[in-house]
Order: structure tokens, then C-alpha cells, then sequence
């Protein structure tokens, strides 16, 4: 062991809690190195110093002193308590007036609101299907008349009713196709 | 027939609340105080007082400053017992608030030049005040010899780094352990150790002319 190790476990090696063989190795350096021997003994000594400073006592009233303290926190807490309670009271309250003016608030507005807009029910519209009979496109008998200059009144007939028949097939083509 | 009676009540009744609170550790008196027992307080109150304002005076160096400070200490330890961890030992956590305390009233000390002055002064009058706890069957030159070196160590201690002190003075004066010092301190171990090394060092240096 050198001198720099010893310094370094001194403070355990003074506190008694050093390991058996760390132990022994300090007491033989002590034993071997006159510097470190002193340095140990003047620290040894300085402690002993220390340790036996006469020890001080609290004055006559401290007691005295902390009791009227402690009751004076006492009473600080209490008051605290009271006061804490108080406020949640107060919220309390505060939160049940809000919510019941609120509540008559909206009551007597739906009294005296301005009628609104009334809502009916959707209507669906339908409309009917025409009453019409199947003609197909392709009749040879109004061909035949067409080309053959006979009376009109079929082929009128039959642009009058052009939109709706051209719309009917159509949807007849559609079923169809579906 | 009367004092018969009364012989045996007495002891059927066995130790009184305060002895019982006295044979308690200090985790069990805590609990005791928890439970509503204001009796208890007054126990952690005679357990800790004299130690704490030891601990006090040693770091701060003005008396009547340090009973004003443990009388914080247990005011605090009052109002704030409820939310100790009872996991932990009670002396640490009563060393740490007072500790906490001491290094505050250093810190505020250092900033106001009139508490320092007003310290000064006090001390200054102290040393005017004749000898009134001393040993007065001692010789004259005994009682001066040994007031003499009280105020050399007093002095020395002051003389150490406030860090230093603290440490120095935990182990020393209180004979805790490290784990404790760390602890109160809010230091890792290895710093605990270094410095009470150099504490110790510095404390020999300086006191040494004197012992030797």
C-alpha cells in the first residue's frame, strides 16, 4: 500500500469500516510510514476533540415557546378547514343556482318563443302509370298505311303519342336489360 | 380495605400512555400520532430536540437562531407528518428539513450584511457574559483553557466549506451513517466520503496548533 491509497481509505479506515484485510494493510503501513502515522494520529486526535464539545440545551421555554405554536397551527388549521369548507359550499350552491336558472331560463323561452316553421311529414309524390296499350314499334299495319297514303289519323295518332311511347319503351328496354 | 383496592387498580393499569410511547421506536410513535395520540408529538419532541439544535447551532453558529430553526423543524414535522414515507427512517427525514433550514439561513445570511452584523454583535456580546455553565469547583485558568479551546473548535468548525460542515458534522456530532448523510444531503456516496475526508483534514489542520 502507498501513501496516496492510504489517505484515500482513511475516512473508512477512522469509521471502522473497512474490509479484515484492507484492514491490516492500513495497520501496517501506519506501522511501516511515519508521515501517515501522524496523519492519522492528528486526525484521530482532532476528532477526539470535536466529539467532546460540551453538548447545548434547549432554554427553559422552548417547550413553552413550541407549544404555543403548535396550538396556534392548530387553530390556523381549523380555520382552514372551516374556510375550505365554506368555499365548497359556496361552489356548490353557486353551480345549483346556475344549472336551475338555466333550467327556468329555457323553460319560459319555449313558452314564449315565435311560432316556428312548421315541419310536415315528406311527401312522396308517385306518378301514375299511363293507361296505354302495348304498341310495339314496329306495326306493319301503320307502316302499311303511311306508305300506302291511307287515311292519317293513325300515323297522328301516333306523333301525339310519340313522347309518352318513346318513354314507355325505353323503360321496357330497361326491365329488360336489368 | 380502601388503599387495598387502590394498590391493585394501580397495578392492573401497568405503564402509563407517556411510558409506553417512551419504550416505542420512532416509526411507532409516528404511527401512534397518525392515529390521533397528540401525546406522541410531544415524545418525537423530547427525543429530537437537543440532538436537532446541536446539529443546528454546529452549522449555523448562532444559538437563539437555532432554536427558532428547530422550533420550525417541529412545526413542520407537525403539519407535514401525514405525508412522511413511513417506509423511511423518521431522524432522516427530521435531519433533512433541518439541514434545509440551517443551509437557508446561511444562504440568507450571506445576502443580508445586517444579519451578519447583527450575528457578529451578538456573538460579541456573548463573549462578555461571565462563565455561567462552567465547572465552577475548576481553577480559573482550567475554566479559561477549556472555554478557550470550545471557541477555537467552534470557530474551526465554522471555518469549513458549508458542504463540508454539514457532512463533518452529521457523521461526527450525529454518528450517522453515510447512506444517512447521503440521504439528508441529497449527495451520491462517493461525494459523502470525499467530503468528510476533506472536512476531517481541513478540521486537524486547523485545530492542530492548538491540541498539540
Amino acid at each position: 500500500m502507498d501513501c496516496r491509497e492510504f489517505c484515500e481509505q482513511h475516512v473508512a479506515y477512522v469509521d471502522d469500516t473497512l474490509a479484515g484485510i484492507e484492514l491490516v494493510r492500513m495497520q501496517r503501513h501506519i506501522a511501516e510510514c511515519e508521515s501517515c502515522a501522524k496523519h492519522d494520529a492528528k486526525i484521530r486526535r482532532a476528532l477526539l476533540v470535536f466529539r467532546n464539545l460540551p453538548s447545548i440545551e434547549p432554554s427553559a421555554d422552548f417547550s413553552r415557546r413550541l407549544e404555543a405554536r403548535i396550538r396556534e397551527c392548530q387553530s390556523d388549521h381549523i380555520l382552514a378547514t372551516a374556510q375550505r369548507n365554506l368555499r365548497y359550499g359556496a361552489v356548490a350552491a353557486t353551480m345549483a343556482s346556475v344549472i336551475m336558472l338555466g333550467y327556468i331560463g329555457t323553460t319560459l323561452y319555449q313558452r314564449t318563443a315565435a311560432p316556428q316553421d312548421l315541419m310536415m311529414p315528406p311527401v312522396v309524390a308517385s306518378i301514375p302509370e299511363p293507361d296505354l296499350a302495348p304498341i310495339t314499334t314496329s306495326t306493319p299495319a301503320i307502316v302499311t298505311s303511311v306508305s300506302a297514303g291511307l287515311s292519317i289519323w293513325p300515323a297522328a295518332l301516333f306523333a301525339e303519342q310519340a313522347p309518352v311511347r318513346f318513354a314507355h319503351s325505353k323503360l321496357e328496354l330497361t326491365s329488360y336489360t336489368r | 380495605m380502601a388503599d387495598i383496592v387502590r394498590k391493585h387498580v394501580v397495578s392492573v393499569e401497568g405503564p402509563t400512555i407517556r411510558e409506553r410511547l417512551q419504550a416505542m421506536d420512532d416509526s411507532a410513535v409516528v404511527t401512534a400520532f397518525l392515529g390521533g395520540e397528540e401525546r406522541a408529538f410531544s415524545e418525537l419532541v423530547t427525543r429530537y430536540q437537543t440532538r436537532l439544535l446541536n446539529f443546528v447551532y454546529r452549522t449555523i453558529g448562532d444559538r437563539e437562531k437555532a432554536e427558532d430553526l428547530v422550533q420550525e423543524v417541529f412545526i413542520r414535522v407537525y403539519r407535514h407528518l401525514h405525508r412522511f414515507d413511513r417506509s423511511k427512517k423518521f431522524s432522516t427525514w427530521v435531519y433533512t428539513i433541518a439541514s434545509n433550514l440551517a443551509k437557508n439561513e446561511l444562504r440568507n445570511r450571506s445576502r443580508n450584511p445586517l444579519v451578519l452584523f447583527q450575528t457578529v454583535q451578538k456573538n460579541f456580546q456573548d463573549e462578555d457574559r461571565p462563565l455561567q455553565f462552567e465547572d465552577t469547583t475548576a481553577r480559573p485558568d482550567d475554566m479559561y483553557r477549556k472555554r478557550h479551546l470550545r471557541e477555537i473548535v467552534e470557530e474551526s468548525v465554522a471555518k469549513l466549506p458549508e458542504h463540508h460542515r454539514n457532512v463533518f458534522i452529521l457523521r461526527e456530532l450525529e454518528g450517522k451513517s453515510y447512506e444517512e448523510i447521503a440521504e439528508i444531503t441529497e449527495c451520491n456516496l462517493g461525494t459523502v466520503k470525499s467530503r468528510l475526508n476533506r472536512a476531517r483534514n481541513s478540521f486537524a489542520e486547523i485545530i492542530a496548533p492548538y491540541v498539540d
